[in-house]
């Protein structure tokens, strides 16, 4: 079943001099129930606009938006029933306790007085704010106020789930604890989408991911099809005992995408066909001998960056 | 636990944490009351003559002062989306399952209370210290006029706490909102012998409105006809003033 659906949407703001503005153009997309999908773009590409419309806070120019069944324009109540949201600011009641962020959210979203103590004892624990329950969140480090917004969410059981940069802030050991929780509310049936800035988190996380800029779709897929979208970029390691400037000129001459020579290792990015690749390299390790060699396919970032840069 | 009264506890507990602001919207007008009521009545005017019916300034003043009651919790409760909008709650707020209209008659019970416990001090120490005479019999009638009035005040401050995005340009409004329906109105003096301008503006203003149904209420004061008139106007104020509400808030996001 398909948990969020969208069909040719756009979303067109109008500028202070009238100019529209194409957050979104004609973006089209599907996310199967229980997975995890990452939403990845430049600063400014239409990934908060795509959360606001799926989210009901803006509606779309034109197009089709459904999340769990309902149309985000027609029944944006409904689809409210069925999400929960950590958006990219800071959403917390500042004035308030950690408890009253926590049992207050629940209450909104329709929890029992008893249902909603119950579950906040277990998140506290979860997020490591027992012993901050008490406090006003306006006392709080930056990072655990953004505990607290990403614990909100756990107090309910919300089918869908969207993270707008939602680890931003957070220590290292929190974040992996956020990522852990999200992998097994994936595995309960609880679907994700995720915007990240982070994309060893999103390769680590999603089975999905989506890449927009300038608000339209650039590609989306599981990472092994993105790689091959990518035009079959590859990120290839050497070590030789020694590099001079022959060896350099002949590396040079291979035209990789990138370069980095470190004393004796080599980092390369390549554009190509893998076969031929190799035979490259064994023609150089004829003369000059390899130590070491690894070629694996290229990161995220890489690809990412590949394919902002093929847009551009 | 439904929409409404979810709203409604999120409401108390700010507000509640925060005693101090409690505190002054109880505190002023009972001051203004007290203060305004003794010290004006001896002062300048024993006596008023309001529809052809003598009444001491503290018993005229009594009915705006619960007008001033239920117009600054209002004030106060609206500033309050200011605060939404600065911890970036006002968004998530946009995203749970409540309507806009659920949204904010939460927000409107919870005033409705505190301007009713507002109003009935006010109520209380007007009769025990100022020995104002009031009619028991159409109190009911007086906080039907406090629900209706603070429902009304509370939308219209609404829709410029959601739209004005500096602090500043808030204030301004309230400081202005303030003075000019608050003076410009029948809550501090009768606006009989007041030139032409003045009384054309103070009849058009919802506050003399709410403070002539407040004052039927309590002292018999006034032209029935004219009360009812007043009363439907602000009911008409009120809706339109939800209906603003509800579509800035619509438009906020």
């Amino acid at each position: 079943m398909k948990a969020i659906e969208v069909e040719q949407l756009r979303k067109i703001y109008r500028s202070e001099t009238n100019k529209p503005l194409h957050a979104l153009n004609e973006v089209s997309f599907h996310i199967p129930q229980g997975s995890i999908c990452g939403l990845l773009g430049p600063n400014g590409a239409g990934k908060t606009t795509l959360i606001k419309i799926l989210t009901t806070i803006i509606t779309p120019t034109s197009g089709r938006a459904v999340v769990q069944g309902y149309d985000v324009v027609r029944n944006p109540l409904e689809v409210r029933k069925q999400i929960a949201v950590v958006l990219q600011q800071t959403a917390v009641e500042t004035m308030l306790s950690v408890q009253d962020n926590l049992l207050i959210y629940a209450y909104l979203h329709g929890v029992s007085r008893n249902a909603a103590l119950a579950r906040m004892r277990s998140v506290v624990e979860e997020f490591d704010l027992a012993d901050k329950l008490r406090e006003t969140v306006q006392d709080l480090s930056i990072g655990t106020k953004r505990r607290v917004q990403v614990a909100k969410i756990f107090m309910v059981d919300s089918p869908v789930i969207f993270l707008d940069e939602a680890t931003t802030g957070m220590d290292p050991l929190m974040k992996r604890r956020v990522l852990d929780r999200i992998r097994t509310e994936a595995r309960a049936g609880r679907t994700i989408l995720l915007t990240t800035q982070v994309l060893s988190e999103a390769e680590q996380l999603c089975e999905t991911i989506m890449i927009i800029d300038h608000g339209r779709m650039l590609a989306s897929g599981s990472l092994q099809e993105l790689r091959r979208l990518s035009e079959q970029l590859f990120r290839v390691s050497l070590s030789f005992a020694g590099i001079n400037g022959e060896l350099q000129n002949r590396l040079e001459a291979l035209k990789p995408v990138e370069m980095t020579i470190d004393g004796k290792n080599v980092e390369m990015v390549f554009r190509g066909e893998e076969s031929l690749l190799l035979d490259q390299f064994a023609e150089i390790s004829r003369s000059v001998p390899i130590t070491q060699f690894e070629i694996r396919g290229a990161d995220l970032e890489r690809i990412f960056l590949a394919l902002v840069e093929n847009e551009k | 636990m439904n929409g409404i009264a979810a709203v409604f506890y999120r409401d108390y507990r700010q507000r509640i944490t925060n005693v101090a602001w409690v505190f002054w919207d109880l505190f002023v007008p009972v001051a203004y009351l007290m203060l305004f009521g003794t010290g004006f009545e001896r002062a300048f005017a024993e006596r008023f003559i309001v529809d052809g019916q003598e009444v001491r300034y503290a018993e005229f003043l009594l009915p705006g002062v619960i007008a001033m009651t239920t117009f600054g919790i209002a004030m106060n409760t609206s500033w309050g989306f200011f605060m939404d909008k600065d911890s970036g709650i006002f968004y998530e707020l946009l995203t749970y399952p409540i309507t806009r209209q659920q949204l904010l008659l939460g927000k409107i019970c919870f005033n409705v209370v505190l301007s009713s416990i507002g109003s009935f001090l006010v109520i209380m120490l007007g009769v025990s210290v100022l020995q104002v005479n009031i009619r028991w019999t159409l109190l009911p009638l007086t906080f039907l006029a406090v629900v209706v009035t603070t429902a009304g005040w509370f939308f219209l401050f609404s829709i410029f706490a959601i739209r004005l995005r500096r602090m500043d340009s808030f204030n301004t409004f309230t400081s202005a909102a303030y003075i000019i329906l608050m003076f410009i109105s029948t809550m501090f003096y009768p606006v009989a012998d007041m030139p032409a301008w003045f009384r054309i503006v103070a009849r058009l203003n919802p506050m003399t409105w709410q403070v002539d149904m407040v004052r039927f209420s309590l002292l018999g004061a006034g032209s029935p006809t004219t009360i009812v008139l007043e009363g439907l106007a602000f009911c008409a104020f009120t809706v339109v003033c939800l209906v603003f509400a509800v579509r800035t808030i619509d438009r906020a996001a």
